[in-house]
């Protein structure tokens, strides 16, 4: 079990008039392997809860427990150094963190501050490289003569360098164009499918049900919802109830549904959608 | 209908050495009160256009006129005066400690009196709908809240043209479905000439005309159905297409016959309710 959160509470300023509780009981676990979505609007707690996954924040109360390392306020912060290892995350708007001159000295930054030599650590560079699809040429030049687009890739590739094993994502595709989101997200799916368990924070509700199998909802600091995004946006007025929005697709079959079609279940992928209508389509005129 | 934007032959690059220019050749009109939505990858050189016509870069040929008055060094304050910019990350534009001063900045800035200035901090919150925000810190609001309060202090100014340079792409939903609202309220009621720069093809698709930008040059002009039908285009710049239309592009994939005309929504909701039940 990689991650397992037992009744975490999380107060920001504990103990003081300014007490704010960010996260309220909450239990949920994460399986090997799994693509988890987390959803829910700015203040819900989602990012509270992140910074708990790899060790910036303790919870004030409960526990979690991240490949066998339990988690407790009691937890003295030398000894989550290591977590950071174990656990990538790309913020929001990573390449505002890039510093180096070069692109590869960047990427080859933690994993030689983590104690490889420069031989390996560069090797290391050229391998994320090539895995986040930067061409060669740009590896000595400076991630600052880059498009916006490599360089989130150059900053990507830098965490990937310290070879986690959990990859947390922070709305990574924000103020990309359409194409260089779709690369985006293609990527992720890759380094899921290769293995790495992956936890995606965002808005984009296509992007869930397109790559998801795991869905958390949170609301003002609780889990109000630990589902599959098949079974979650299957109750499109939940989700209006709690000013959520449903895939393209679904909101498309709703139309349609209220227009005289019928669907066994709300279709949440446009493949999906198009391919129940295809064999409509044919199956109409094949009768005829 | 007279134009409040001309731009004839405007050619631009940031730098000598860069073969490409950022800009090449670029001709358009914009009538007064006009939509206009520019699209085009990210590199297209939209966000540069708008820089050019607010007088932020100076062009390397060609002239641009807005309003009637002819862009130089000279005119370029005048010509500030006539058009505001919402730019894309709204933290990156708050300088008052509440958002009354925030809103009064730029007029401050004017040297506009103090009492018409808190006539108008009061019009303008009310016209976005954040008075109830006006002793609020900016930082402590939403996303939609704080594009809200920045096209606010844009509106004090009463500008003619409102460049929105990818406002609502860093946005949740709700706060984009606000801004877009907000947006075409401003261009129905208000008559501002709006000019949208965006990756959003649903908010592209509400606007009067579509430009299409691509390295540089604008390679298609047109109403939104007719540049949303010429679909493998806009596909083959790293664009989205509408639903409807992206729908449509994988019916086709299997073989289907689609309508070569573009379809809105209801359009193609009926389209398939046809196709799909008509035995």
């Amino acid at each position: 079990m990689p991650i397992r959160v037992e009744k975490l509470s999380y107060s920001y300023q504990a103990g003081t008039p300014m007490e704010h509780k960010a996260l309220e009981d909450v239990s949920l676990e994460i399986t090997d392997g799994s693509y988890t979505a987390v959803i829910g609007h700015t203040g819900s707690g989602k990012s509270t809860l992140m910074q708990h996954l790899n060790g910036l924040l303790k919870p004030t109360e409960g526990f979690l427990e991240i490949n066998g390392r339990q988690i407790t306020p009691e937890t003295q912060n030398k000894e989550l150094g290591d977590l950071r290892k174990e656990v990538g995350f790309v913020f929001q708007f990573p390449e505002a963190q890039l510093f180096e001159e070069t692109v590869k000295k960047d990427i080859a930054f933690a994993p030689k501050n983590f104690g490889k030599s420069d031989e390996e650590a560069e090797a290391i560079a050229v391998r994320m490289a090539k895995m986040v699809d930067l061409p060669d040429e740009v590896l000595d030049k400076s991630p600052f003569e880059l498009s916006g687009g490599q360089m989130r890739r150059v900053a990507i590739a830098g965490i990937l360098a310290m070879e986690p094993k959990i990859l947390v994502l922070d709305e990574p595709t924000a103020g990309l164009d359409p194409m260089g989101r779709l690369e985006m997200m293609r990527l992720f799916s890759r380094l899921h499918k290769n293995g790495m368990t992956i936890i995606l924070v965002t808005h984009q509700m296509n992007d869930v049900a397109d790559y998801a199998d795991h869905a958390l909802v949170l609301e003002h600091g609780r889990l109000i919802a630990d589902t599959t995004p098949k079974a979650l946006f299957s109750k499109p007025e939940w989700l209006r109830e709690h000013h959520l929005d449903l895939p393209q697709t679904t909101k498309f079959a709703e139309k349609l549904m209220a227009s005289g079609m019928k669907f066994d279940s709300l279709p949440l992928t446009k493949k999906e959608l198009a391919q129940i209508l295809a064999d409509r389509i044919k199956g109409g005129s094949a009768d005829e | 209908m007279s134009s409040i934007i001309k731009i004839k032959n405007l050619t631009f690059s940031y730098s000598a050495e860069e073969e490409r220019k950022t800009l090449d050749n670029v001709n358009l009109e914009i009538e007064a009160g006009q939509w206009v939505a520019l699209i085009g990858h990210n590199g297209s050189g939209k966000s540069t256009l708008a820089r050019c016509i607010d007088g932020l870069l100076m062009p390397e040929s060609g002239s641009i006129e807005v309003d009637g008055l002819h862009l130089t060094e000279e005119t370029v304050w005048d010509v500030r005066e006539r058009i505001g910019m919402v730019f894309q990350n709204p933290d990156n534009q708050f300088v008052g400690a509440d958002v009354e001063g925030d809103v009064a900045f730029g007029m401050e800035n004017r040297g506009i009196p103090r009492s018409e200035m808190q006539k108008r901090v009061k019009e303008v919150l009310e016209a976005v709908d954040m008075t109830a925000f006006a002793k609020h810190e900016p930082v402590r609001l939403s996303g939609g809240q704080k594009q809200r309060v920045a096209i606010a202090g844009v509106l004090a100014v009463r500008p003619k043209i409102i460049i929105f340079d990818e406002s609502t792409s860093m946005l949740d939903p709700e706060g984009k479905r606000d801004i877009v609202g907000l947006m075409r309220r401003l261009n129905d009621e208000e008559n501002f000439t709006i000019i949208s720069i965006t990756h959003d093809i649903d908010e592209a698709s509400l606007a009067d005309r579509v430009i299409v930008l691509n390295d540089g040059r604008v390679i298609d002009d047109d109403v939104p159905e007719k540049i949303f039908a010429s679909g493998d285009l806009l596909t083959k710049i790293g664009l989205d297409l509408p639903y409807p239309e992206a729908l449509k592009e994988e019916l086709k994939e299997k073989g289907i016959d689609v309508p070569n005309e573009y379809l809105d929504e209801e359009g193609m909701v009926d389209w398939l309710c046809r196709s799909a039940l008509k035995n």
